[in-house]
């Protein structure tokens, strides 16, 4: 009984997997990383300047960070081995943030995979971590992202690393098996995302959806615009509970995958478009192409093959 | 490493790791929900409910203890450490803070937070909602004293800052059609003096 559960479970666990959905994931982190670090640049000094020099010290947000967890990585650690080497601090920030971008170009090629997501993973997190208070959703999925990929199968076949260097890549059930987690994972967050929403009134009612495009800085789309469009937002409310709870149901089943898939990416330009927040839309986009896109792109893709095929013979 | 062995690990780190995002999950949720912010009626049970998934999360030991340290760290590391309610279950007012400026000359001036990106801005907005939600008076006076401390800097002919800090309450969709604006709700207000003289010291 146990050792059949047991096999049922791995089953479902470790299925054989090709490696494209690791590429998808690769590429779009290292993007994201890319533009993370391009959105800031401006502002990269100001925000990790201590002693008075900045917006907020990162002192204070560390020390917040220190309390709860004294090991989650922080940019002290690198300021302080910075000033060992004889490096002024705003030096060093600097120096992080090149090899951030860094990380995320190489990424993106896939030379050095592993080392590079392993860098980015820690160096993003510790910017993150040092800026708490001013960390949001984005932040999150991209510390996350990086991390099912630092301890994915890596290379993929699409990398430089196999490409060139030769790295021979690993086998399919590993594939299977992170992939899984990724997949899972973004099942419980569309459940509790939308759960969360679905038992608040004004998500049924429109009024969220109306307070979320007028609320500064989101307010991309002018208020009067949206109250001209009005009667579409009780609709657009329900409909986002809708889409976000049901994801964790019907992204498995292959006759409502596609669907699901398009309706969750739509709601992702969506919301990048109307509410401005574009780092969020594209790593949320990244995670889901990554975790359930790329079967299907490839299903249709020898559809497509076989119908030109069968049409020139 | 044999094959069953590396898929045992697997399952340990599969059941372990889902086991804290769901945990954290409905921390989150029930935290709403024993608050009275959802549609669900309150209760006790709720918050013993939220206690429990506390417990489960180590949050009741002592901060220096290291099995909270621990699964704290492995939260931060990951990623999980927050819930996913974004705009759940409703959308909150947003906060703002705006500095009067008070010359020697009687002249006074109003000022905002500055950033120079736009990307900036949004972490700012949140870092505005963050210190509108801390219970703790003394962290909220820090952080708006640093934001203070920021502006004064390229202002610093300025003898005083006075902090005005609410937030904004939104018209619903009849009232703008009706023609009712945003309206600004002071919460706190706080008066800082910085001197030259300490300018390259911290607030």
């Amino acid at each position: 009984m146990l050792s059949s559960l047991r096999g049922g479970v791995v089953r479902h666990l470790f299925p054989a997997e090709s490696d494209q959905w690791l590429a998808w994931l690769r590429v779009g982190l290292g993007i994201e990383v890319g533009l993370y670090c391009l959105s800031l640049r401006a502002d990269w000094t100001y925000l990790f300047a201590s002693n008075g020099r900045g917006l907020i010290s990162p002192h204070l947000s560390e020390a917040v960070l220190l309390r709860d967890s004294a090991l989650t990585p922080r940019l002290r650690w690198f300021t302080a081995a910075g000033e060992y080497l004889g490096l002024s601090e705003d030096t060093t920030v600097l120096v992080l943030w090149t090899c951030l971008l860094c990380a995320g170009l190489l990424l993106t090629i896939g030379f050095c995979s592993r080392t590079s997501a392993i860098v980015a993973w820690i160096l993003h997190l510790s910017a993150v971590k040092s800026i708490g208070f001013m960390s949001y959703g984005a932040d999150n999925f991209t510390t996350i992202g990086l991390f099912y990929l630092m301890v994915a199968p890596l290379p993929d076949r699409l990398a430089l690393d196999h490409r060139i260097r030769k790295i021979r890549t690993k086998d399919s059930s590993r594939h299977g098996f992170h992939r899984r987690v990724l997949q899972l994972h973004l099942c419980l967050v569309y459940f509790f995302g939308g759960l969360g929403k679905c038992l608040g009134k004004g998500w049924w009612d429109g009024s969220s959806m109306w307070r979320a495009l007028i609320r500064p800085p989101f307010d991309v789309i002018s208020p009067e615009t949206i109250a001209s469009w009005g009667y579409l937002l009780p609709v657009a409310g329900v409909c986002v509970c809708l889409i976000e709870v049901g994801y964790s149901f019907l992204i498995w089943p292959r006759k409502t995958r596609m669907i699901w898939l398009i309706l969750v990416l739509g709601m992702h330009i969506g919301i990048g478009l109307t509410m401005g927040l574009y780092l969020f839309s594209l790593i949320m986009i990244v995670l889901n192409a990554a975790a359930f896109a790329p079967d299907l792109v490839m299903v249709r893709a020898r559809q497509l093959f076989f119908l030109n095929r069968h049409a020139r013979v | 490493m044999g094959l069953v062995r590396r898929e045992n690990l697997c399952l340990a780190f599969f059941v372990l790791h889902f086991a804290l995002i769901s945990a954290v999950s409905l921390h989150q949720m029930l935290w709403l929900v024993a608050r009275g912010r959802t549609l669900l009626p309150q209760s006790t049970h709720w918050q013993t409910a939220d206690a429990i998934l506390s417990t489960i999360l180590a949050e009741q030991l002592e901060p220096s203890n290291p099995l909270r340290q621990a699964v704290a760290t492995y939260l931060n590391a990951t990623g999980i450490e927050g819930g996913y309610g974004f705009f759940a279950p409703s959308v909150p007012d947003n906060h703002k803070l705006v500095f009067e400026l008070h010359y020697s000359t009687g002249k006074m001036e109003y000022v905002l937070p500055e950033v120079g990106e736009a990307a900036t801005g949004k972490r700012l907005a949140n870092l505005l909602d963050y210190i509108g939600r801390t219970p703790h008076e003394e962290l909220r006076v820090l952080l708006i004293k640093m934001l203070a401390y920021s502006v004064w800097r390229s202002h610093s002919d300025a003898t005083s800052i006075r902090a005005v800090f609410g937030f904004v309450k939104l018209p619903s969709m009849d009232e703008f059609k009706h023609g009712k604006k945003e309206s600004y709700q002071f919460l706190y207000a706080y008066d800082f003096q910085f001197r030259t003289e300490l300018r390259k010291s911290a607030p």
